[in-house]
């Protein structure tokens, strides 16, 4: 009986360890990542606005579809990468995706900055210019340090009303993204 | 014979909770990345730039563009209040409060994630749209049977699931003590 019992055990202990190797392989395994499903757009260095979601369609990315989504996709091994430019009066936030699909830093409009994108994404190395003062940036550039080179920027607008969409969206894409040429 | 049996049936249970676990832990994932605040489960570590294990497993199996911390919270609630699973064949009502937040969205969707309003109907019930009782609290309609009031109009049939999305929210930041509420749902008439 004992014997029994020490098998099951034995099972159930060998179970627990197959659970711990499923949770930390499988973000290394998998072959549709956020990162493929974002290079699949063309958004490299330039705002791209997300296609609308439609009833009935599908929804890979789960973007929600009352927001207006810019994405735009940066590698600092170019340079440093600026985000430039004025948003409609109304809420939007910002997100930084690292090549792993985590968000490494997000910010809203309301913490201060209201329409204004002025936003400078620097690596390590370009940080450490940064405080030598060998990099030139405008005066109220908000710095962001990324421990990685390859990124992407999601900008989610809200137009508070759908009449507004087409407008908001024209102004979102016109929000600059890159090096600085 | 016996040592045999014996190995089969440990290697079988080892590979039902390894695989099993697992599957649990990466979609309802109540006991290990997710939060639940009655019938709506959130994973507030999606958005960390360093999730925990399990929210890393979560995202990888969804691929998504995630909301980052400081942007809002997603919640999703598969069965109503009473555990009973959601249905399009039924009619819905959620009542009561929502965390602070600046805005919130409401929209149904499929296991795929595909949205599921009517032809014609808004895809998502924005909270500046809706109109609330006396004390503050809302009451929305969900389902395809006509309803009076703020009304999310769906179509189709089969099993679908609610996200109710947060943006710049207080909720789980530990701020106020009876800030992590959300609206309770009932059943109504059913087809």
């Amino acid at each position: 009986m004992t014997r029994i019992v020490l098998w099951l055990l034995g099972g159930a202990l060998l179970g627990g360890i197959i659970h711990i190797l499923v949770i930390l392989t499988l973000p290394l395994l998998a072959e549709e990542t956020t990162w493929s499903r974002v290079s699949a757009f063309e958004a490299k260095n330039q705002m791209l606005i997300l296609p609308q979601v439609e009833a009935g369609e599908p929804n890979p990315l789960r973007l929600d579809p009352e927001l207006v989504y810019g994405l735009c996709q940066v590698d600092l091994a170019d340079g440093p990468a600026y985000l430039h430019g004025l948003l409609p009066d109304a809420f939007w936030s910002l997100a930084l995706f690292n090549e792993a699909g985590a968000v490494i830093y997000s910010t809203t409009n309301r913490d201060g900055i209201g329409q204004t994108v002025e936003l400078g994404i620097f690596n390590a190395a370009q940080t450490r210019l940064l405080a030598q003062q060998q990099l030139d940036i405008a005066e109220g550039l908000l710095v962001v340090e990324a421990p990685s080179d390859r990124l992407f920027v999601l900008v989610r607008l809200s137009p508070p009303h759908e009449a507004m969409r087409k407008r908001f969206a024209e102004r979102l894409a016109a929000i600059s993204c890159g090096p600085r040429p | 014979m016996r040592f045999v049996l014996l190995l089969l049936t440990a290697i079988a249970i080892a590979l039902a909770t390894g695989f099993g676990l697992s599957y649990y832990a990466l979609t309802d994932g109540r006991l290990f990345g997710a939060a639940q605040i009655g019938p709506w489960i959130s994973w507030p570590d999606l958005g960390s730039a360093a999730p925990n294990p399990y929210s890393r497993g979560h995202l990888a199996r969804e691929a998504m563009l995630q909301l980052g911390r400081a942007e809002g919270l997603q919640f999703v609630a598969t069965m109503d209040s009473a555990g009973e699973p959601l249905d399009l064949a039924c009619s819905y009502r959620l009542d009561g409060h929502v965390p602070v937040s600046s805005f919130w969205t409401l929209s149904a969707v499929d296991r795929q994630g595909v949205n599921l309003a009517a032809p014609g109907a808004d895809l998502a019930l924005r909270s500046s749209e809706v109109v609330r009782n006396n004390d503050g609290s809302m009451s929305v309609h969900v389902g395809k049977a006509l309803s009076p009031g703020n009304w999310l109009e769906l179509a189709g049939t089969g099993p679908f699931s609610l996200q109710l999305t947060l943006y710049d929210t207080t909720a789980f930041s530990g701020f106020s003590s009876d800030n992590d509420t959300m609206p309770a749902i009932t059943r109504g008439d059913c087809a």
